[in-house]
Parts: C-alpha cells; structure tokens; sequence
C-alpha cells in the first residue's frame, strides 16, 4: 500500500506493507521493519527494534491528527496521481486569519491607502485583529460590511496595487 | 438534604442549597465540583453553542440560554437573575470572566435576594473603576505607579497626558482587565491611534470606552497576592503568584513562589495587599495584584474582585480550596483561617493550554477536538472544559484547560510540567501545548529570570516544526492507514496505480532488515 502524506507543504510518500506480524514501512530509501498494535482506537504502540513509539492518531474530515512524543502533527492524505499543486499566498492576499465579527470598516471602495493602514477591524474572542494595507494602493472591494460574520481564510478588502 | 440539614443543627455553617453558575467551560466546571464536594445543588447556564458542554452535564439542572452572542447568553444579566429565581437558586457563582467583575450584576443579585458569590457591588465598582482604586490606594498607603487617571477622556487631553508621562507608556481600559483594551505606546505618533483602539475595544467587551494612561515599567514583573476576606472583617492573604510569562498581556504559565521573591518583601507584599483589602471592606476571594521592578520596588496595579485562573497553584501550595471558602464566606461562615498558621510548601506551576497558534501571533484556532487525553500522575491537576468531540466555537475566551502540578521545589515542578505536557494529548485543533513545553526549557526560564516581556523577548517568531514530520509520526501514520484500510480498497488502488511500488514487493522478505 502506498500512502502519501501532507504535511506543512511537504509531500511525504510512504509504503507499507504487513505480512505475518511485522509491518514493512519504506520511507526516503529506508525500510522499517515494526510490530505495531491498536492498544485503543487510534492508540497505537509501535516497536522498531528496542525502541517504542507510541501515538495517537485521530481523523478529521479530510485531516488526519497524529500525537507522537508530546507534539501534535496535522497531516492530509493526499492522491497518488497528479502533482500536488503548492498554493502560495500572495502578498496582497487580506483573507480572515480569523473567524470573527467584523466591527469596523475604515474604507470605502476606491479610496487610495497606504502601505499598513488599518483597512478593517474583526473581532473574534473579545480580541481585536487589524487587517492592513499590504501596500499602497487602491480599494477594489470590500468584502464585508460592520457586524458580518466572517469565517477564517475568506477574502476581506482587496486592494488594487499601485503601479 | 437530610445530611445538610444535620450539619446546620450542629452549628457547622448555613450553607447555600442550590447554587447558579454563571459561568462556562472549566471554571463552571470547578465550581460545581466544589458546590458538590459541599453537598450543594447546582444550576448550569447554557448558550446553544454549550448543549454538550461538561457543566451541563455535570450541574442538578440546567437551563438554556439561547443565542450565543455572549451579550445574548453569558452576559445577559436579566436573563440570569430570571434562571436564579426560577430554579430556587440562593446563590449565584460567577466564576472568573463575563459577569465576575460586573457591578451591576452584583447589585442586581442583591436586589432579587440573591446571594452574588463575591464582594459587595459598590467594592466590584471601586476596583473596576482602575481610576478610583489608585486613588483609594494611595490613600491607604499602598504604592502605585505615576500615570493619567483623570476623567476627562477627550483626544487632545489624553494626547497632552501621554506626552507628559513619556514613552513607552500604557493605554489601559479604565473598566479593563485581561489585556482587553490595552495597548504599549512606544512612540508619539502612534499615541492617538492607540488610544481609538483601545476605547473600541473596552467598549465592545466592557460597555465602557474610558482609558487611563500610565509609566511602562522596565523588567516589571507581575506579583500577585490572593486575598481572602470574610464578612466579619477578617483578612488573611495566601501568599504570592508569579505571573509574568504573558502572551497578548494575558498570563500563559503561573508558578508559586515567585523565584524572585525574599521573606521580607513577601512579608511586605503581604501586608500591603491586606492593608489594600481592608481599605475598601473588601470580602470574599480577591486579588491583589502588583508590579515589580528589576530592583524590587513594588506598585498596586490592580484588584481583581473574583476567583483568578490562577488560583489552583495557590491551592497546591497551601492546602486551602478557594471555590469552597468562596461558598462558606458568602453563606456567612467566619474565616477560621489564621494567617500565623498558613505555610506555603513546596512548588506549584500552572500552564494554560489555550486553542491557539503560537507559530501564527497566538490567533485563536477553532474546530473540533476529535480527541482529549490529559496527563494522570501524583500532583498533576487538569482543570478542563473539554471532552473528544467538542466543538471550540469563536464565541468565547480560547482557554481550554489549566494544568497544575506540585512538587517539592521549583526543579521537580518543571520536570513534571514538562512530563504531564508531554503526555498532554488533544487533537484537531492547534493549541499551544508544544510552545508552552518550550518556554519551560528555555535556560532564562529556568533560572527564573522572567518579565512581562519574557515571550516577545525570547518567543517572537517561534514556530512549531522545524524539520517537517518526523520519522516516528511517518512510521505511525502509515500503521494507523494500513490496519485502518479495507483490503479491497488496496486491490483497487494496485491496480489504478501504475506507479505502485508494489510491483517491488519482492524486495520485502518477512522476517527482513529491520532496525
């Protein structure tokens, strides 16, 4: 069985294979030979040699949560076929870090702002969190107005760069 | 009920019967355990988003408060006051947040009959009011630090002011308190455009847009002493907390004894913070809280008239359970407590493990928690809120739980910290676990040189991974997959793959190299 992992903008591919009572994990031209068990759902105890791991491993909707020596790392299985497209963010990008309230808009479309000007103000969690002018530029579109709610990661204010 | 009412008879105390918690999340947790352990009934309050949350679940009854909009649920005070007479409720805890510090919610108990677990409205007023308890500190004789108290709010007077104080200086909500509406002014042309921000924010969380501005403390530390006060006019305080490790203004790790602390200013502290009590008829659990500077002068800050976060490493170190002397001191019990006899003993620290990104400015994460598993062990305290499952909604404080451990000395307490955290597991949403085991290794940490400043000195771009996923959680991953994966979506994915490695699986020998 062969596995790819995301993680972080890395693709990790993984195979592996059980037969008897091993597990034969190939990784970066290495092979793992492991016993593993389910102590409890998600709870595995792994042995490599005299060593153990031991993880916790849950599911989210498309994201996979694993616990392994006091960190927690957030994977996505990812398809074998096709090249794994890297999203970059841009620079203009002015998406929500956060789901929130929006309680103040500053601009207006096609107003000229500067480089870090307070373009809107949400609040999420009784804190207040500033979205700035990436630099300088005109408003193209604001996206919300006082009191929407906003979720994480969706497109506030764009502004059009000055040339 | 027969057994309390055996405990009246032989003069032990009064107590409440049934007790309203205004409150949610581990907090309202605790406070029913104490209400419990008492024999007390508790009500639990609820917004739509808290249908499962453990205070319901765990309370005698629980009433709904509807929308989730804090204003709507936890903050609503009628809405409260109505549950407290409905259910038969005698007392009302407000826990810490929300309603704790609200005068008028505390009047409002009073003018129903109900009990409010805390000081007299009239005292809530004077401390929240950061303005007027300065001044009533002077009075008494308690420090304070030079800054702006005036009342007059308008732009230009503020600007006047500030420039006065010099830079950096602090823009504090006058109605403030955990960092809400609080801003650090370092230069002149930010002055103006802090003080709006500022006003915005206490006026969304507090209802009130007054600021005060005052001197930025070099290398301050946060010394905090609990207090507890009943209403006979006892006063005894349970020694110091050291908060200095603050992440957004809002303490992150709590340790008592502070290692910067001697007998003698512990001593001098002590009485200070008593003297502080005294000056304003303060009753019930409070806090004093002060700045200290590099060379060990101290100065009131403020006092926060509730239960703290904070407060189990008080209880760890001295034996005394605040929640439950919270509930006797309001049902009119005397303080039997006497401060010749209090010890403080061993070490005690606390981390807050908040649903947070550390690696992104500490912006508050939210999702559900596919999973929950706290550390167990001898002196290892986990206050919690949470279960595998829950959702962690946008609507309230990130905090999600408080871990407490106990040791001989500070050394062993950070070793254990650094264990229980470890083996600290909740999944699905990020928190700040793995940045808090950071902090208690870091070389300054351990030596016990901290300040306000400790993260932004030491912690300002940390990130999370910095070798991507390691081999263990690779090895993990791919053992979860293939015991978890049906053998005919392997057959099927054999033969869609033309790549499979598979074909290699010859290479692979039982009983093969292992390492």
């Amino acid at each position: 069985m062969f596995i790819n992992y995301e993680h972080e903008n890395h693709v990790y591919n993984v195979s592996i294979e059980r037969r008897e009572n091993y597990f034969f994990i190939t990784y970066d031209n290495s092979e793992y030979k492991v016993k593993a068990e389910e102590t409890r759902a998600g709870q595995l105890k792994i042995k490599i040699g005299e060593r153990l791991i031991k993880s916790i491993i849950t599911e989210g909707e498309k994201e996979k949560f694993v616990f392994v020596d006091g960190h927690v790392f957030r994977v996505i299985p990812v398809e074998l076929t096709g090249k794994k497209k890297v999203r970059k963010k841009e620079e203009g990008d002015l998406s929500s870090p956060i789901s929130g309230k929006v309680v103040n808009v500053k601009v207006k479309k096609g107003d000229s702002v500067k480089k870090g000007e307070v373009l809107m103000v949400i609040e999420a969690m009784k804190m207040e969190y500033l979205i700035r002018a990436p630099y300088d530029g005109k408003v193209k579109n604001i996206n919300f107005k006082e009191n929407d709610q906003v979720e994480i990661g969706q497109s506030t204010v764009e502004v059009d760069k000055e040339v | 009920m027969h057994f309390l009412k055996k405990e009246s008879q032989s003069g032990v105390y009064n107590l409440f019967k049934k007790v309203l918690i205004a409150n949610r999340g581990e907090i309202a947790v605790r406070i029913i355990k104490a209400c419990q352990e008492m024999g007390i009934k508790t009500v639990a309050i609820y917004s739509d988003v808290d249908n499962d949350a453990i205070h319901v679940q765990l309370a005698d009854e629980s009433v709904n408060l509807g929308d989730p909009t804090p204003i709507e649920s936890y903050l609503n005070i009628p809405k409260i006051i109505k549950i407290a007479k409905h259910t038969g409720s005698e007392a009302i805890h407000p826990g810490y947040g929300f309603l704790a510090e609200n005068p008028d919610f505390a009047q409002s108990c009073n003018d129903v009959g109900v009990k409010f677990i805390g000081p007299e409205s009239k005292v809530i007023s004077l401390m929240g009011d950061k303005i007027a308890a300065k001044k009533t500190m002077e009075k008494a004789g308690v420090p304070v630090i030079p800054g702006y108290h005036g009342l007059k709010q308008d732009n230009t007077t503020l600007l006047k002011e500030g420039k006065k104080i010099g830079f950096p200086l602090l823009v504090k909500a006058t109605a403030g308190g955990g960092g809400k509406g609080m801003r650090i002014v370092y230069s002149e042309d930010i002055l103006e455009q802090s003080i709006e921000s500022a006003k915005r924010e206490s006026k969304s969380a507090f209802g009130d847009d007054s600021v005060f501005l005052e001197k930025y403390l070099d290398k301050p530390r946060h010394i905090e002493f609990q207090i507890l006060a009943d209403e006979h006019g006892n006063v005894i305080h349970l020694f110091e907390r050291e908060c200095s490790v603050q992440r957004r203004h809002q303490k992150i790790i709590e340790e008592t004894p502070s290692p910067v602390m001697t007998p003698y200013l512990r001593e001098k502290m002590g009485k200070a913070a008593v003297a502080a009590a005294k000056a304003v008829g303060y009753t019930n659990a409070g806090t004093v809280e002060f700045m200290v500077d590099g060379n060990l002068n101290f100065y009131f800050m403020e006092m926060n008239t509730r239960l703290q976060v904070e407060h189990p490493i008080t209880e760890a170190t001295t034996g005394i359970d605040l929640a439950k002397w919270q509930l006797r001191i309001a049902s009119g019990e005397r303080l039997t407590l006497k401060q010749k006899n209090l010890i403080q003993r061993g070490h005690a620290i606390e981390c807050r493990i908040y649903a947070e990104d550390p690696s992104n400015g500490f912006l508050p994460s939210t999702g559900t928690i596919s999973k929950v598993e706290p550390p167990k062990g001898p002196n290892i305290r986990d206050d919690s809120g949470i279960f595998s499952g829950i959702k962690i909604t946008p609507y309230y404080d990130p905090i999600l739980a408080k871990l407490v451990v106990y040791a001989e000395n500070r050394k062993e307490c950070l070793n254990k910290m650094k264990w229980a955290l470890s083996h600290y597991v909740v999944l699905g949403v990020t928190t700040n676990i793995a940045f808090l085991s950071e902090v208690l290794e870091h070389k300054e940490f351990r030596k016990g040189n901290i300040t306000t400043h400790f993260i932004d000195d030491y912690f300002k771009d940390w990130t999370v991974t910095k070798d991507g996923l390691p081999i263990d959680a690779i090895i993990a991953l791919a053992v979860y997959d293939s015991i978890h994966t049906k053998r005919e979506e392997i057959v099927r994915y054999k033969e869609a793959d033309p790549h499979s490695p598979w074909k290699h699986v010859g290479r692979w020998r039982v009983g093969g190299r292992g390492i």
